[in-house]
């Protein structure tokens, strides 16, 4: 028990994915790679809420893409703790040895606005992982859905309406449903919260903390914007140009960030604080750690 | 045009915009006052659907049907062309048309909503020139490249030429920036500019809106969501609440002592505040 608990849910050693770049013309010669994700290591504790943060473009989608292998890695290994302590890396399974693991994590995507299918109504979306899963059906299924839809802040009535009929943050409730009806370890909400108005986000983040202390989730909490970061996650991992470029807990990133692009990416956020003045010039700074770093 | 210094450049008063629905009347803004003094900038911020955009497009007149201007006056106080009232200006008249891109101007969170994807950046920019000042085509095009060097985009001869697709996303926004401060309007108007840009960028196209704006000296109406951006930018907050003004004054007043209970419940929303509280 004690052994199990000290071992991290998720080892990730060495993560990276290549794209290739095609040559224009018929043949579509590969003329070069780019490195989305190069060399990423970290590890997830059970129960923890981790943060990984960084610009457009910097690899934190591929890497939580990668991680629930939606994306296949091109090396590195993903280790994750199943439910009764099995270690399995996630990058080497094969797709059918990967089918029942799936259900251990899960994710939430940013924009609940193209993320829920238009013709299918609340039941059949929150209800289809455990009809792919054959974990529930008939009344049992319905059943089941009405829970966790109560648990989420929705009403079963709303099971049989369908996704235009709810706002943007009732329908980031519905896709927190359908990842959570699964009973999954391991969440990875990508930017799940910033498409919504602030006040509306404030409520998805208490509902997500409610829940992980009722389900003992852990999560993986992509998002670029560093303020809802800070109020959320335990630890955080800026990312920037595929790789990890500083990693401490959420209160050391803000108090005394340490590598020179986080210090520039916290001055950059504009502070609600009119007497906290923000950086304009941050183009010529990043230019500056750009000609330094080569 | 002389006006007492104390005159503001715009006076929107008891502005009413409705949408009519077949499904019944939607009252979109309600009995909006509010004013900007000149070479200051006003921030109106508020949740989706408060307002605020259908208040900005309505000081050009461009609420499209069934949206309509029902009552209340926009007086815009132009050096240039005098006392104004845009509310009730002809659709089809010719000063209405000097409004737009002229004496005002406006840039969107989206800036491929303002570009035409099918003609190059410089076309675009040279086509606002010319249709609001009497020069020769090569005049305006001198005018544009030095405004597309004045946003900060390097190689300006090579943009020019290039499609709107070919630039990032922080380019295009410069690029919309240029067009719409090339005829040095007395007001901009800025819709949510930097929602879709990273931090860092941000950072900068919010330093270069008040850049230029000192250099030009208009006023700015910003529509925002976000009270960093509020704070870092405005003189002015006007705070909206579906369709109304709930509070408003001096930026530093309103954010540190907040009188209005929903400008207090948006403030204790910010993840920032949050953090600290907790």
């Amino acid at each position: 028990m004690t052994r199990e608990d000290s071992t991290p849910l998720l080892t990730v050693r060495g993560l990276s994915k290549y794209f290739p770049i095609h040559a224009t013309g018929f043949r579509r010669r590969v003329t070069g790679l780019t490195k989305a994700i190069d060399d990423i290591s970290f590890e997830l504790a059970a129960g923890e809420s981790l943060g990984l943060v960084g610009e457009s473009g910097c690899g934190k989608t591929t890497t939580a893409r990668c991680l629930l292998r939606a994306l296949m890695p091109t090396a590195g290994a993903v280790l994750f703790r199943l439910p009764d302590g099995r270690r399995v890396d996630l990058a080497r399974l094969s797709d059918r040895e990967l089918k029942p693991i799936r259900q251990h994590a899960q994710m939430v995507f940013q924009d609940p606005y193209s993320s829920l299918n238009p013709r299918m109504t609340v039941r059949d979306i929150v209800g289809e992982p455990l009809v792919i899963h054959r974990l529930a059906r008939g009344a049992e299924l319905d059943d089941r859905v009405s829970e966790i839809l109560a648990r989420v802040g929705l009403q079963p009535e709303h099971r049989s309406r369908y996704p235009h009929a709810f706002s943007g943050g009732q329908r980031q409730r519905i896709g927190i449903a359908r990842a959570l009806i699964m009973r999954p370890s391991l969440i990875v909400c990508d930017e799940a919260t910033s498409a919504l108005d602030v006040s509306v986000q404030a409520q998805v983040l208490d509902l997500l903390k409610e829940l992980q202390r009722d389900f003992q989730l852990t999560y993986l909490f992509v998002a670029h914007n560093l303020d809802v970061v800070r109020g959320f996650c335990d630890r955080v991992a800026v990312m920037r140009q595929g790789r990890i470029v500083e990693f401490a807990r959420t209160s050391d990133i803000f108090s005394a960030p340490q590598h020179p692009y986080t210090r520039i990416l916290l001055s950059a956020v504009p502070s609600p604080d009119p007497d906290v003045p923000m950086n304009f010039n941050v183009g010529e700074e990043l230019a500056r750690l750009d000609a330094e770093t080569g | 045009m002389n006006f007492p210094p104390e005159a503001p450049l715009l006076d929107v008063k008891n502005l009413r915009v409705s949408f009519f629905t077949p499904d019944g009347v939607v009252g979109a803004v309600q009995n909006l006052s509010f004013s900007i003094q000149r070479g200051q900038t006003l921030a109106l911020v508020g949740e989706s659907g408060s307002g605020k955009s259908v208040t900005a497009l309505s000081l050009l007149r461009l609420v499209q049907p069934p949206g309509r201007i029902v009552e209340g006056r926009i007086v815009l106080r132009s050096q240039r062309a005098g006392e104004i009232d845009i509310a009730h200006l002809d659709e089809k008249s010719g000063l209405l048309f000097k409004v737009r891109g002229g004496l005002m101007s406006m840039i969107f969170q989206e800036p491929m909503t303002a570009l035409s994807p099918v003609h190059t950046i410089g076309n675009q920019i040279d086509e606002a020139i010319l249709v609001h000042q009497d020069v020769s085509r090569a005049a305006a095009r001198r005018q544009t490249l030095e405004m597309l060097h004045r946003v900060g985009i390097a190689n300006a001869g090579q943009r020019y030429a290039q499609y709107p697709h070919e630039l990032s996303g922080g380019m295009r926004q410069r690029a919309v920036i240029a067009m719409a401060l090339v005829c040095r309007p007395e007001l901009l108007i800025a819709d949510e500019p930097t929602t879709a840009l990273d931090v860092t960028i941000q950072a900068q196209i919010l330093g270069l809106i008040k850049t230029l704006q000192r250099e030009i000296g208009c006023s700015v109406l910003l529509i925002t969501h976000d009270f960093g951006v509020v704070a870092q930018m405005a003189d002015e907050v006007a705070v909206m609440k579906q369709g109304e003004i709930v509070e408003r004054g001096p930026v530093r007043a309103v954010l540190k002592n907040p009188r209005h209970a929903y400008t207090r419940a948006l403030l204790d929303a910010l993840p920032s505040r949050r953090a600290r509280v907790a």
